[in-house]
């Protein structure tokens, strides 16, 4: 008996500590984040905020307007898209979304949490052709970005089986990080079966965990950057004119690019490219190609999934500084030839709405350093935001097709863009049915 | 890569901790009722190995059998020399046989300093720096006739024992021998199972909170402010940032490396077996040789008496040197030294190491003068809590020289 | 031969006080002994007494305090 009671008293308190956590971490909480605090992880691009759902819920709900991207994003220089929605007052905020290696792999699962606060609104999303590499989606930069929380939201979300749903979940297993039961729920998507009543018990589970995980510690490690938001409108004129903002863009250029003849940020110049690097970056990428390529398959799956939410999406193709590519060696006509595919397999299916700004790396001041747009680059996607934003919110429908899964279209080393003058009609619709 | 492999790192994740408990479930009922089981726990310690060792470790885990096989022909090679009759115990056999113990070890540590220079068949695996000081510790005792017989089992358990296998503590084999094979009493093993939970608890806190804390969350942020800062100023690239990385770092490494170290502990209380403790409060020592009584305590009890005492032992029968303080200096120096190699082969872990040996040899002369005039100096809690404030300043620097930090910060390696 | 006096004799010359009204006072930890002293101290109970106490059979343990180091040495004396 005593001997029972000496064991209770060390392992009771270990059993009540468990049974407590189980129960935190099962029980429905609810909690609302404070303005500021959106505002913070709207701008602070760290990976717990591009994981989580609630934050960016709470967001979309209040005016918030999703930017998914990559690097560039990080750029804040004064004509940056958060400075100047900020300093004009706009009626929208952008927040950010993607970060160094993020492709559309990461963002198609970063979006599963969203669907609902996204349906009939809009989206930017600035499409890097840099991502469109052989094999797509780099599995070590997914492992920073990979959200156990949304691969359950996906998986518990799938209500039939379909192409998009194989695709994806092969896509998925391809990436290492995937594990656990998610992995052998991928599995049995992928093979076209449903997710036993086992795997949908135990994710809907982990899932309620994972969401009070996001819950509790999503306002946790957020960057700080609305002090350097505010900094830097302070650089903008009080009253806004392109051809205003386009000055200071070229005033604040030249002061950052002076020390190199690439036009490239001064800071980025002497931390990543430092002589020896130099040396071995030229001529390094005349065989890049970004033509043939899985990740036109993943940006499907984008596509696709703005197609379902019915979001007005506008899409942003940015250009390559003319004058680095010319030193590394890069093919322009290859990268020509990747957007005309990515503006074929946008316009094909009813996104009409494309920025091409592909041709303009040789204006000056318009890169802020190697591949990522900076200040007049950026007052040149504000003059497609501005419009895109002021349209009203009607709920957009696409026509999606398969096609775009298939390695045929992956391999098909270009294709004749149609442009927004020149509309798909009709017929190009219907042949791409036949297929 | 195969990616199917589960391959577990001790102490690492919750998972881990999960496992390992509904593996223990078994042998803590065992216990309880007075039973070790024995078949049952080889089992759990070889899958609990297996998964460290498996998946893209395996070529460590070939390496790890290679090792053990080694060990095994010098220690019992060394035992039949020793337990011949008329033994003639030569010194030069003793040494060859702890030089071939220490070998391997010295392989790995010149391989991972100098990464080009490829060793034919040498690679590092988990738990290789632990494991040499027991079997060193091992044919030291043969040697001293102090362990007479070596029960293959038992050695083997020993050495592999698998909750302190990484990093220790380290135990002693005579000491670990006595138990493994019996059962606490009932009585007993409840103190054991009700300190097993205390450590296992302590040890969240510390490597999983406080250790994450300073190791995670803020010295990364502090690295990378010292550095910037440190490019701006320029000339020894000293800045308040390198102080800030000293405290950080040194709560760091305890927390994380006690926090560790309890688990190892609770672990093998669970099994029964009193693995002895690694740390004691070591930041309220009052100086240098009450912190090394207090830190990383099995590494230090281990250098204290098989380098030190040895050493001194040896020096004062062949009176080596006629003044004892010359010696125990010319002790500190060598026991450091060797601690400093140990570590590794790179200037700040050798420099580690003479600033121990410095700092003691200082302090030595500071107990003798206080010794000498005790009447004249004030003894009260203030002094008390400058010693203790002076050495943890001392400690600290020490482990800011341990850390690599200055030399990534001066030559941008580490 | 009195060994307590012996031993006690052997103390007083390494710490420098007598402690004879202080047998079950622990050496160690009121730093009266340290390594050093207690690597002395065996090589002069071996010399004194004949015995021979290799370094690995020193514990600390059972060897902290006066009274206790008496014991061992009266042990080992019978051996």
């Amino acid at each position: 008996m005593n001997n029972k009671r000496r064991l209770w008293q060390i392992f009771g308190p270990v059993l009540c500590a468990a049974v407590l956590l189980l129960v935190i971490f099962l029980m429905p909480w609810e909690r609302t984040f404070s303005k500021d605090a959106i505002y913070q992880a709207a701008n602070s691009q760290t990976n717990t905020i591009f994981k989580g759902s609630l934050m960016k819920q709470d967001a979309f709900k209040d005016g918030y307007v999703p930017f998914y991207g990559s690097s560039e994003l990080s750029r804040l220089d004064p004509l940056h898209p958060s400075v100047i929605a900020q300093k004009y007052h706009r009626n929208y905020r952008p927040f950010l979304l993607g970060g160094p290696g993020s492709q559309s792999l990461a963002h198609f699962l970063e979006m599963q949490g969203t669907a609902k606060q996204l349906k009939g609104k809009k989206a930017v999303v600035i499409v890097s052709p840099q991502w469109f590499t052989k094999k797509g989606q780099n599995p070590d930069a997914f492992a920073l970005y990979y959200s156990p929380l949304q691969a359950c939201n996906f998986l518990l979300g799938i209500k039939k089986d379909t192409v998009t749903n194989r695709y994806a979940a092969k896509r998925f297993l391809q990436m290492p990080e995937v594990k656990g039961v998610i992995k052998l729920g991928m599995k049995r998507i992928a093979r076209g079966q449903k997710l036993t009543g086992f795997q949908r018990f135990y994710l809907e589970n982990q899932r309620r965990m994972l969401n009070n995980e996001d819950k509790f510690f999503s306002t946790f490690q957020l960057r700080d950057r609305i002090k350097k938001i505010n900094k830097q409108a302070k650089l903008l004129p009080n009253t806004y004119s392109v051809k205003a903002l386009d000055e200071v863009a070229s005033q604040q250029a030249a002061l950052n690019t002076n020390s190199n003849n690439f036009g490239i940020n001064n800071r980025f110049y002497k931390r990543r490219l430092n002589k020896r690097l130099l040396a071995k970056l030229k001529h390094s990428q005349r065989h890049f190609n970004y033509t043939k390529s899985v990740e036109y398959s993943d940006f499907e799956l984008m596509l696709h999934q703005f197609a379902k939410q019915h979001t007005n999406v506008l899409f942003i193709i940015p250009p390559i500084n003319e004058k680095w590519s010319n030193y590394t060696g890069l093919s322009q006509e290859m990268y020509q030839k990747a957007v005309s595919k990515i503006k074929y397999q946008l316009a094909s299916q009813g996104f009409d709405n494309v920025t091409d700004l592909s041709k303009r790396g040789g204006e000056k001041y318009f890169m802020e350093d190697t591949i990522h747009l900076g200040w007049r680059g950026w007052v040149a996607v504000d003059q497609a935001v501005k419009p895109f934003i002021a349209q009203s919110d009607l709920p957009c429908n696409y026509n999606i097709h398969n096609y775009f899964y298939s390695r045929k279209w992956q391999k098909k080393p270009y294709q004749i863009s149609l442009t927004d003058e020149n509309p798909v009609n009709d017929n190009s619709k219907e042949s791409l049915k036949g297929k | 890569m195969n990616t199917n492999f589960i391959n577990l790192q001790p102490y690492s994740n919750p998972h881990y901790f999960v496992y390992l408990m509904i593996g223990l479930i078994p042998i803590i009922i065992g216990l309880y009722w007075g039973h070790r089981l024995k078949i049952y726990e080889l089992v759990f310690s070889l899958i609990f190995l297996f998964l460290i060792f498996d998946g893209e470790k395996w070529q460590q885990g070939v390496s790890l059998i290679i090792y053990i096989l080694f060990q095994l022909l010098v220690t019992y090679g060394y035992l039949y020399y020793r337990r011949r009759k008329n033994s003639p115990n030569r010194t030069w056999v003793f040494y060859l046989a702890v030089i071939l113990a220490i070998v391997p070890l010295v392989l790995v540590k010149v391989q991972t300093a100098f990464p080009q220079a490829k060793i034919p068949g040498v690679l590092a695996f988990l738990g290789i720096s632990y494991l040499t000081f027991k079997t060193v510790q091992v044919v030291m005792e043969v040697r001293d006739g102090a362990i007479k017989e070596l029960n293959l089992g038992t050695y083997l358990r020993f050495l592999l024992f698998f909750p302190t296998i990484s990093s220790g503590p380290i135990d002693r084999y005579r000491r670990f021998a006595k138990e493994c094979d019996t059962v606490p009493k009932r009585d007993q093993y409840l103190n054991d199972l009700e300190l097993a939970t205390r450590y296992l608890f302590q040890g969240f806190l510390y490597k999983f909170v406080l250790g994450w804390f300073f190791g995670t969350y803020w010295l990364p942020r502090i690295t990378r402010a010292a550095m910037i800062t440190g490019t701006a100023v320029g000339g020894l690239k000293l800045s308040w940032w390198v102080v800030a990385y000293m405290y950080c770092y040194s709560m760091y490494l305890f927390f994380d490396f006690a926090g560790y170290s309890l688990f190892a502990v609770s672990i093998s209380y669970f099994m029964g077996i009193h693995t002895p403790m690694n740390f004691n409060k070591p930041f309220i020592s009052q100086n240098i040789k009450e912190f090394w009584n207090r830190w990383h305590m099995t590494l230090s009890f281990w250098f204290r008496d098989y380098i030190y005492m040895r050493f001194t032992f040896f020096a004062m029968k062949k009176k080596l040197f006629k003044n004892p303080v010359r010696l125990s200096q010319a002790a500190y120096l060598l026991l450091f030294l060797v601690m400093g190699f140990w570590h590794g082969l790179t200037w700040y872990y050798i420099v580690y190491g003479l600033f121990h040996a410095f700092a003691i040899i200082i302090n030595d002369c500071w107990l003798r003068f206080k010794k000498k005039h005790k009447d004249k100096l004030p003894s009260n809690k203030y002094t008390k809590w400058l010693a203790i404030f002076v050495t943890f300043n001392v400690v600290c620097f020490s482990f800011l020289i341990f850390s690599g930090f200055l030399s990534q910060l001066w030559f941008g390696w580490q | 031969m009195d060994t307590k006096k012996e031993v006690l004799a052997i103390l007083q010359d390494l710490t420098g006080e007598d402690l004879t009204d202080r047998m079950d006072e622990n050496i160690f930890a009121n730093g009266l002994m340290d390594s050093m002293a207690s690597v002395q101290m065996l090589l002069n109970l071996q010399e004194k007494f004949q015995i021979d106490v290799p370094v690995s059979e020193f514990d600390r343990n059972e060897w902290d305090t006066p009274n206790k180091i008496v014991a061992k040495v009266e042990n080992l004396e019978n051996e």
